[in-house]
């Protein structure tokens, strides 16, 4: 059985004098990966060019060993892959079930009754079962960011590239929508952006850091978690030596550090610690309250 | 809520299968387009309230059939083309490849098309081809006359509209188009009544999707024009031919694109042939019946 793979070689791509990816080298294979990374550091663009939205200007991508470059090859792709962007617009007068049913269309369901089942399935995977007949324009905002990740779920495709998935998706929701999407890995190749770094540590596996273009870390989640550990702590103010501190609900002040210190009062690291202190905390000492 | 996945795969319909679907749909959309829908009630009424009522010169009826067949069609198939510009992220990902989805809704204008071949029917009906409205023409000619101000600008108009669609952001140029060929027509159609015996001015009043063929005046009845209607039906055709290819033309790569960019060649130079023959053909000076 050949494993479904997407494998990318020194692949960069500009936007005019804009430089959004350099270099990037990955193998990814079945299960979720995520991808961190601060505004800019060119998520957007490696998703697209995962999609084939978007061709690189450097380097090479195989997805499911086909070159997207290739005009047929590209359309076997998309035959085999799902993608929710980062920002989707509706057509005007369309419900999410009549533009699940559309993209359906296109993805070549001709049959429309299988077609129709497929649609109902997605919807119900989502949770937008009682509301495909509710025109898209008057749903809210977290809704309409269902129906766009309905699509990208139609006929389990091999390959499903989310981009903020969960933005604006309430807890609920988005629990079940890590649910499908860690059933769908089991045989899928599931990359998905986010800024929740609660979904990346409760789904991942595997975790992809991008910081201006270039990948600052890729491996397991908890492996970069680990990175942490002993370097976060609780104390009654701002710790000058942490990089980054912010009050926590209960009026203390959550310290990360790069250095190891054995004088205060130890937390167990989340993702988020990890991932600030990946990235330096931030450009300067950040202090949030 | 369900949150078990099925097994669903796509039923792959593939090429020709997938074009009828998509073209099915597009028809659907567009039959139930206010615009649309106003041009085929306006013209029906138009065409109803006519009957039996003598007629000075049939171009002057036939104008209306083309400006709301034609011209409200190309804004409607406008509509119909640039409504799924915004879901252009996810749209542009699917296997179904930009041309085809454009060769969609290029297959919608046999809906206008049908529209203009009952009106023509109807026309022919209430204003028989023997009637001296007609002016000089033979028999046949007579038929070419009302087949291309009634029957072809009904294709033409919206086949414009989808390659207006592809090509052009600015979401009022069918209105801005509209405007400027109704323009032209009529200052054409001005200019030929005051120089009737030039044949550069009969070149000009043919350079357009739509002509006058004869004039009244109450001084000497109707007034036939220089110009071959039947080589003008050939040149309208040939611009149809045009507006589909500059259509298909967005979004094609390779072979595709080598193929459009030689038809379009060939359709242009038809187009040219049809045009010097409508100027050179039929009448050689103005005849008044």
């Amino acid at each position: 059985m050949v494993t479904a793979s997407i494998s990318l070689r020194g692949v960069g791509r500009t936007f005019g004098a804009t430089r959004a990816l350099a270099g990037v080298d990955l193998d990814l294979k079945p299960g979720v990966t995520g991808l961190l990374g601060p505004n800019g550091a060119g998520k957007t663009t490696l998703l697209r060019l995962l999609a084939t939205a978007l061709p690189p200007t450097q380097g090479r991508v195989s997805v499911l060993g086909l070159d997207p470059e290739v005009p047929a090859e590209r359309t076997n792709i998309r035959r085999q892959l799902g993608y929710q962007p980062q920002e989707v617009g509706f057509p005007r007068g369309f419900t999410a079930f009549a533009f699940v049913d559309y993209i359906a269309l296109l993805k070549e369901w001709t049959e429309p009754a299988a077609r129709h089942a497929e649609v109902r399935r997605v919807l119900d995977l989502v949770g937008l079962s009682d509301l495909g007949a509710k025109r898209i324009r008057a749903m809210s905002g977290g809704q309409r960011r269902r129906v766009a990740l309905a699509q990208a779920l139609l006929g389990s495709p091999a390959v499903l590239i989310l981009d903020e998935p969960t933005t604006g998706v309430d807890p609920e929701q988005r629990v079940t929508l890590r649910t499908v999407l860690a059933e769908l890995a089991r045989t899928s190749i599931v990359v998905l952006s986010t800024h929740q770094t609660e979904d990346v540590a409760a789904l991942c596996e595997r975790v992809i850091v991008l910081e201006r273009g270039r990948v600052r870390y890729d491996g397991p989640v908890t492996e970069l978690t680990g990175q942490a550990a002993g370097r976060v702590w609780l104390a009654d103010e701002p710790d000058p030596a942490a990089k980054v501190s912010w009050r926590t609900g209960t009026g203390r002040y959550r310290n990360v550090g790069a250095r190891m210190r054995d004088d205060v009062e130890h937390v167990e690291p989340s993702l988020e610690d990890a991932y600030l202190l990946l990235r330096g905390g931030s450009p300067e000492h950040e202090v949030a309250s | 809520m369900t949150t078990a996945l099925a097994p669903a795969r796509p039923q792959t319909g593939v090429g020709r299968t997938t074009f009828v679907a998509l073209a099915a749909r597009e028809m659907r959309r567009f039959v139930v387009n206010p615009v649309f829908l106003f041009a085929v009630v306006i013209t029906a009424w138009w065409t109803w309230a006519g009957r039996g009522t003598a007629v000075a010169d049939i171009g002057l009826v036939n104008a209306f059939t083309a400006i709301f067949l034609g011209g409200f069609g190309m804004m409607a198939t406008f509509w119909l083309t640039r409504s799924m510009r915004a879901s252009d992220p996810v749209v542009g990902v699917t296997p179904v490849t930009l041309p085809a989805r454009t060769a969609a809704l290029c297959a919608v204008a046999i809906v206008p098309f049908g529209c203009g071949c009952l009106a023509l029917i109807a026309f022919l009906h209430f204003h028989s081809a023997s009637d001296p409205a007609y002016g000089a023409f033979s028999p046949s000619a007579r038929i070419a006359v009302v087949a291309g101000q009634i029957v072809v600008p009904s294709l033409g108009g919206p086949l414009l509209g989808v390659a207006l669609g592809r090509w052009v952001r600015f979401p009022g140029a069918a209105l801005v188009l509209f405007l400027v060929l109704w323009s032209w027509v009529s200052l054409v159609t001005v200019v030929s009544g005051s120089h009737p015996d030039s044949a550069p001015v009969a070149v000009l009043r043919l350079f357009a999707g739509f002509t006058f063929f004869a004039l009244h005046s109450d001084a000497g009845g109707v007034t036939a024009w220089r110009g071959s209607p039947w080589f003008f039906l050939g040149w309208q055709l040939a611009l149809c031919a045009i507006a589909v290819l500059v259509a298909l033309l967005r979004g094609a790569e390779g072979r595709v694109r080598t193929r459009i960019i030689r038809a379009l060649a060939i359709a242009g130079v038809a187009a040219l042939v049809m045009l010097v023959l409508a100027a050179a053909g039929g009448f050689t000076h103005p005849v008044t019946a």
